[in-house]
């Protein structure tokens, strides 16, 4: 699709092998094989770094628990007292999107979080897990959550269609932000690096560029699976909190 | 008793010092110009995609062509205002 050396050749889906169930393609890709990379990583790191237990902890030890306690406190902030058993949810939620974003950082391995297909299936869940724990907490009174308080009725009508669409709206503004920084980032460094290239002698300054730009991207992959993180928690906090 | 007094005065002092540049920091990291404008114009757009998409399937179900993409584009930009609306008050907030 995309010619041989085009900066978006990076985001090409290959199939590492063929897989076809029901006329579903399910082939095993480079996408899944970076997402099951994350889940090795996440996993091997969180359960080997606090095997130990040790009271004072080593510094990787130290990593993990500043994590967990960086997501604890999130909650605690925005949810408050409820948000203890939204913990779990959260948390792997960070991690995937945190790890997936710093896999993507290693030369030459695939992003996941580049492709909205992914980001929206994430931000799927987050608004229909959110949507159906806002019914369970108020019942049919969630739909009160459109009408904000102290407007005369004969708004309604022009606000409510608005609220229900503000509503909606979050979780494409939540994946659209996560991809379109990856990609944007992604696709930046690229090509950069090809004018690394065609300047010759004077390529030092575009290299330069790019090692800041690294720096950049890693703080930009912390900084949107923070944001994912927190958005999360403010949904989790409207689905107790209606106002 | 009044020497001791006198060290925990420090103490609260040097711990209010760092409490300021804590807070500092977190205002410095809350003004990342290109990522502000980015969070405001997802927010317009995503209001924008549903306001229209909504038009769409409503003409598509009512055969009414032009008027449901109309009206629902409307809904959806000031949906993507009050968004950003929103957006601007959590970030006043934090501050």
């Amino acid at each position: 699709m995309a010619a041989k050396d085009s900066p978006l050749k990076q985001f090409e889906i290959d199939p590492i092998s063929n897989i076809e169930l029901g006329g579903y393609n399910i082939s095993f890709t480079n996408s899944s094989f970076a997402m099951l990379i994350t889940v090795l990583v996440i996993t091997l790191f969180l359960t080997l770094t606090v095997n130990t237990r040790s009271i004072v902890p080593t510094r990787m030890q130290l990593i993990s628990e500043l994590m967990y306690n960086f997501i604890a406190q999130l909650l605690s902030d925005t949810v408050g007292d409820n948000g203890k058993k939204y913990f779990p949810f959260v948390f792997s939620l960070f991690m995937f999107v945190l790890i997936g974003n710093m896999v993507g950082m290693i030369p030459y391995q695939f992003t996941f979080t580049s492709h909205i297909i992914v980001t929206f299936a994430l931000a799927t869940i987050v608004f229909i897990g959110v949507t159906i724990l806002g019914f369970m907490n108020h019942g049919l009174k969630f739909f009160s959550f459109f009408i904000i308080p102290g407007v005369p009725f004969y708004m309604h009508p022009l606000l409510i269609p608005i609220e229900v669409i503000s509503y909606l709206s979050r979780p494409i503004s939540l994946s659209v932000r996560l991809f379109a920084n990856m990609l944007a980032g992604h696709t930046l460094l690229k090509v950069f690096a090809s004018f690394v290239v065609s300047m010759s002698f004077f390529g030092i300054f575009p290299l330069a560029f790019i090692v800041a730009l690294t720096g950049l991207e890693i703080l930009i992959a912390f900084l949107q699976a923070y944001v994912f993180a927190i958005l999360t928690c403010l949904y989790i906090n409207d689905a107790y909190h209606l106002h | 008793m009044n020497y001791k007094n006198k060290n925990l005065d420090e103490l609260s002092k040097k711990i209010d010092d760092v409490d300021n540049k804590k807070s500092t920091i977190k205002n410095v990291k809350n003004e990342g110009g290109a990522s502000f404008g980015f969070k405001i114009s997802t927010e317009i757009i995503a209001a924008l995609v549903v306001g229209v998409g909504i038009g769409l399937i409503v003409d598509n179900y009512f055969n009414t062509k032009p008027i449901g993409l109309i009206i629902f584009f409307i809904f959806g930009a000031l949906a993507g205002f009050l968004n950003v609306y929103r957006v601007m008050r959590r970030i006043e907030k934090q501050k």
